[in-house]
């Protein structure tokens, strides 16, 4: 593209060839880069052991509702929710539970002041915040390396949410509320930082019925 | 007389902006340190008991575009609106924390250089603000995540206190707000005055405020204080502080020295019959000469 060669009559159209050109260049240095980044900004920050506090409604909505007021963080008396910041993108604001740190004991606070419904006020026992899932990979007691069962004797709902089947604990899937505290109490984690049962917040991911 | 109760109008705002700040800055600690949890958040929603306040605009934003109806949140809204609907958006400048951070840095530049009024350096035209409106709430529906709630300025103050008290550190949205103050030494107030939504907002809500500062063109002397007094840049000498944009915050009643401007109750919606409108100053001070 010589540029300073363009005299006379061919100047008009080089000129407007290298706007073109540059226009092209110019929108593709900023779109592509700002369409890889948008994907990022609205990707859900919710994960393995990574949970919405009680009564969250799906992740499909949970960004328009939430107003980012911080009301159930600041109830929260064990100090279980935290807020997301800019980096989550959308989700900045927002509360998130971080299972394996510090667990949700289920008080109930949070839901009792969320002012938009983005946590529905319900009983202790209809949360869904997730299926605790054990692994029964790098579990000691499936893996007969010792009798543990740190999740059962933890578990608020023991006896019904984790059973336990010839000592090795096993979760009822409709009964578990997904509070974390079997994570936050387990004592083997495997390289990435999980441990031998996790929370996957399954729920989260429900369509909405409008 | 009358002028000392002029002035108290500038005192009892900067009051209130203080006291205002003073709960959002004191209420996390008062969670935090002692579990008091009977008020909770700040002005994006402030709960106090069982009295919810939600703002506005995000009310509006979080109802739009969840497409679901939830009566709390209406309630929540309610007050302030009605408190718009009568007295103008005065959230914005006796309330807000950014005003508040507006008033202090406003009293640091007096201080440095010694001026009293700052110029306009930058100025553009005043209806941006409603194209502010109309793209951020376009643009919250088009990305279907309200986009005003996690980027406002009043409510990033609030939740950097509480950031900072809960969790031992800060935000990086923070910078917006040191952005809007740094731009308030260009042009006073210029994120409130063309960019705010929430501004915008309770402008439009209170179009038809009751309470309004209405000149007494008798007694005008022309001698243009207002103008220079106002905050938003407005002109009440020439009526512009009975125009949607003013936010009823008295700094051009606390000024005009022969009371030709005052907060008036407006009867009937009509702003020329300054004549059969009682004077409802908040100072109560005797409004005749």
């Amino acid at each position: 593209m010589s540029f300073a060669g363009g005299i006379g009559n061919e100047a008009p159209l080089k000129r407007r060839e290298f706007v073109k050109i540059m226009a092209g260049a110019l929108s593709a240095t900023i779109l592509l880069p700002a369409a890889a980044r948008a994907l990022s900004f609205s990707k859900s920050p919710v994960a393995t052991n990574r949970l919405r506090p009680p009564g969250a409604v799906p992740e499909e909505i949970f960004a328009g509702k939430c107003i980012r007021c911080g009301r159930c963080v600041e109830v929260c008396p064990y100090r279980s929710i935290t807020l997301l910041d800019v980096r989550a993108g959308v989700f900045a604001g927002t509360p998130i539970i971080a299972a394996e740190e510090i667990p949700c004991y289920l008080c109930m606070k949070c839901v009792e002041v969320c002012p938009t419904g983005t946590l529905l006020k319900i009983r202790q026992e209809e949360t869904r915040m997730g299926i605790a899932i054990v692994n029964k990979h790098i579990c000691y007691t499936w893996q007969s390396l010792t009798i543990c069962r740190t999740c059962f004797d933890v578990c608020p709902y023991k006896e019904k949410a984790i059973t336990l089947d010839q000592l090795r604990p096993v979760v009822v899937e409709d009964q578990c509320v997904g509070c974390g505290i079997c994570t936050h109490a387990c004592p083997v984690s495997s390289e990435d930082g999980k441990k031998a049962v996790n929370i996957e917040p399954i729920h989260a991911w429900e369509r909405v019925q409008w | 007389m009358v002028e000392k109760g002029r002035a108290r109008i500038h005192r009892i705002r900067l009051l209130v902006l203080s006291g205002a700040f003073l709960l959002i800055l004191g209420n996390p600690f008062l969670n935090f340190y002692l579990q008091i949890n009977f008020v909770q958040g700040w002005y994006q929603s402030f709960g106090i008991g069982n009295l919810w306040f939600v703002s506005p605009l995000e009310g509006l934003e979080s109802l739009l575009v969840a497409k679901q109806i939830f009566l709390p949140t209406l309630m929540g809204m309610l007050i302030p609106i009605c408190l718009a609907a009568l007295l103008g958006s005065v959230y914005c400048s006796w309330l807000c924390p950014i005003s508040f951070f507006h008033e202090l840095l406003d009293f640091l530049r007096k201080k440095v250089t010694g001026r009293k009024f700052l110029k306009d350096r930058l100025i553009l035209p005043r209806r941006i603000l409603w194209y502010v409106l109309i793209g951020e709430i376009l643009l919250s529906l088009v990305l279907a995540a309200p986009v005003f709630v996690f980027l406002s300025p009043p409510g990033l103050v609030g939740r950097e206190i509480m950031i900072a008290v809960f969790f031992h550190t800060l935000a990086l949205e923070g910078v917006i707000v040191l952005l809007v103050l740094v731009m308030n030494l260009v042009t006073r107030r210029f994120f409130c005055r063309y960019f705010c939504p929430l501004g915008a907002t309770l402008n439009v809500i209170g179009a038809k405020r009751k309470m309004r500062v209405i000149q007494d063109k008798e007694i005008c002397t022309d001698c243009g204080m207002c103008d220079h007094s106002c905050p938003l840049g407005l002109t009440p000498s020439m009526g512009m502080a009975e125009s949607v944009y003013c936010w009823n915050c008295g700094e051009c009643t606390t000024v005009c020295k022969p009371g030709a401007l005052e907060y008036h109750w407006v009867r009937k919606g009509d702003a020329g019959s300054v004549k059969e409108s009682l004077p409802t100053a908040p100072s109560s001070s005797d409004p005749h000469q």
